[in-house]
């Protein structure tokens, strides 16, 4: 009996099994975490307490998102098309608290808003972004939103989510002339969100050979839910094999890339009737961390600092990846544990994609949504992979969140950012370091 | 009980005291191979799932996987060298270099794949050859020094 247990460990591989279930329903085990690891943190916590007092108390002052930022992406997103504009709705700038579902192209296709159902009542369901019609506003019972409450968080399906409707589109060809469409979702395997499907002139379609072309909507007054004509989707991807020595090439397909990351959206524009908008109630959307709680606590370090792991000590629930953020500044994301402990990593030392704002110098650019992820860290200075929009060369500028959940909105400060000498992909962002303990925020979302 | 007691209050913190030693300037190191040598060859058997559970809570003080990845990435290594211990018990310094170097490799993967997996991407699955050296080096002469101390020399297995 003895020779069997040795040649089969049944504890080693039941614990690998019950690890394997663990990660299969993470949220029945999370209390288990919570307690196994809450009871860990308290030797060092204790520690911690011989290690110095924080530098200062948390304050009052609400974590106000940059004033620059919020005015830059405003002035950005919201330039929409004359005939938009004729509608005579009125923008409504919103925050994207969390995406969801994939869809075509295999890229994100939902988002979450900061606003609810109830506060979004009597808005159009356009959802653009600058003169760029991304999706349309869920419906509150039906389709995904089938299960959806009033005081739900909005959800936005793009364009390639499986339930979108299809949009009417054209675009320019190389010959003066114009090709007309439909655009629908693209399967999750295809190699953009958007494909093309049902043209005007199929034998022209074919000869297609030029890719980059401005995809448009298009109006037809005699389908009164079809959105305004002009609104940019996208541009064309053609898909199909390259020609011989003295042939054309075989077109299998033709896509369209709205040339925008969705995991990286921050902001959004919905669009209602001025008369619509009540007294007292948001009508622009742009008061920063709307509905974010925040809860003081002291961030210690750990031994072994370059892990960046740093124990943090707070009064309340931490919630899972919230942003802990120091006099405005984001430090990194906590996960909560038990007996008032959450285990911090620092953005240096995380190595997870996150959504990014950066805002250029030049007050005429832009501001750049992207997404990053962190590949190497020296000091003050961190290098992250970005992608996101066209690969060029990233203006010098500063670093912000873009939405990386309901616990860590867009608008805190990550640090200065400017391209890399060489590589396009990368940016060099200066994140100033401090060493611990010091007051710090926790930022809480509410929500699940 | 008493044993118990104590494991799960100082065998966690092990991961800290590496980083302390790396603060003070010893060479970076893995001391999740440390835990694996020590799991796979001397500590006893019946006892194995819940000393690995100590080591994964250790684990996740530096590293932000969740407990159960962190428990994949050392009890795999275990469960792959324990048969060995057959031929090499107690502290056979060549087949302990060995098998440092087999941790030493094997857990940056096995975390970068279980990152990948799970969607929790780790700052331990960078391979550094600078640091899986040192882990050959380091870890018998610190695993031989450990071994001797509570709570780790309660846990042995003896002959």
């Amino acid at each position: 009996m003895r020779k069997r247990s040795e040649a089969f460990p049944v504890g080693l591989y039941g614990m690998l099994l019950f690890a394997l279930c663990w990660l299969t329903l993470p949220a029945v085990f999370a209390p288990l975490e919570r307690l196994l690891l809450g009871a860990t943190c308290i030797v060092p916590r204790l520690a911690a307490q011989f290690l110095g007092a924080p530098v200062q108390a948390a304050t009052n002052t609400p974590v106000a998102t940059p004033a620059a930022l919020l005015a830059r992406i405003a002035e950005h997103d919201l330039r929409a098309p004359v005939s938009l504009q004729a509608t005579g709705l009125v923008p409504l700038h919103c925050a994207v608290i969390a995406t969801g579902k994939n869809g075509g192209g295999g890229q994100v296709a939902e988002l979450l808003l900061d606003h609810s159902y109830a506060e979004l009542a009597g808005c159009s369901e356009l959802v653009t972004k600058g003169d760029m019609l991304l999706g349309t506003l869920a419906t509150r019972g039906r389709g995904p939103a089938a299960l959806d409450a009033p005081d739900d968080p909005a959800r936005v399906l793009l364009l390639n989510h499986g339930a979108s409707r299809p949009q009417y589109a054209a675009m320019r060809t190389a010959d003066g002339g114009a090709l007309r469409f439909v655009v629908r979702a693209a399967a999750s395997v295809d190699p953009a969100p958007l494909r093309v499907d049902l043209w005007d002139d199929p034998y022209r379609a074919a000869r297609l050979q030029r890719a980059g072309d401005p995809v448009f909507t298009i109006d037809l007054p005699e389908l009164p839910w079809v959105p305004p004509a002009g609104l940019r989707l996208g541009s064309s991807r053609i898909w199909g094999y390259p020609g011989e020595a003295d042939g054309a090439p075989v077109l299998l397909g033709v896509f369209v890339d709205p040339g925008i990351e969705a995991r990286a959206l921050s902001h959004v524009v919905l669009w209602r009737a001025a008369a619509a908008i009540a007294p007292g109630q948001r009508a622009a959307g742009l008061e920063g961390l709307h509905g974010i709680k925040r809860l003081p606590g002291v961030l210690h370090d750990l031994p072994g600092v370059s892990n960046g792991r740093h124990l943090l000590v707070v009064e309340g629930a931490v919630a899972p990846t919230a942003a802990v953020v120091h006099e405005g500044r984001l430090l990194g994301s906590a996960n909560g544990l038990a007996f008032g402990a959450a285990l911090m990593t620092s953005f240096t030392a995380s190595r997870q994609r996150w959504s990014l704002l950066l805002l250029p110098d030049d007050p005429a650019a832009p501001p750049r949504e992207l997404t990053a992820v962190v590949v190497h860290t020296e000091g003050d200075v961190v290098w992250l992979r970005w992608r996101g929009g066209e690969r060029e060369r990233l203006p010098n500028g500063e670093l912000f969140t873009g939405s990386n959940g309901r616990h860590c909105p867009a608008g805190l400060r990550v640090g200065r950012a400017g391209p890399h000498a060489t590589e396009l992909d990368l940016l060099e962002v200066t994140v100033p370091q401090a060493s611990g303990p010091f007051a710090v925020e926790v930022l809480d979302g509410g929500g699940p | 009980m008493k044993r118990w007691l104590l494991w799960f209050a100082l065998a966690p913190q092990t991961f800290l005291l590496a980083g302390m030693l790396r603060d003070l300037g010893l060479p970076r190191f893995d001391f999740g191979a440390l835990a694996c040598l020590y799991l796979a060859f001397f500590a006893q058997r019946p006892a194995l799932p819940w000393l690995l559970l100590g080591f994964a809570a250790g684990r996740c003080l530096v590293d932000a996987a969740s407990l159960p990845v962190q428990l994949l990435v050392l009890g795999i290594p275990v469960g792959v060298l324990l048969p060995l211990r057959a031929l090499f018990f107690g502290q056979n310094w060549l087949a302990l270099l060995g098998a440092a170097a087999l941790c030493a490799a094997a857990i940056p993967r096995l975390a970068a794949l279980c990152g990948s997996l799970f969607g929790q991407p780790s700052m331990t699955a960078v391979i550094d050859l600078g640091s899986m050296l040192w882990t050959t080096l380091l870890v018998p002469p610190l695993l031989w020094v450990l071994r001797a101390l509570p709570p780790f020399a309660q846990f042995e297995e003896r002959a």
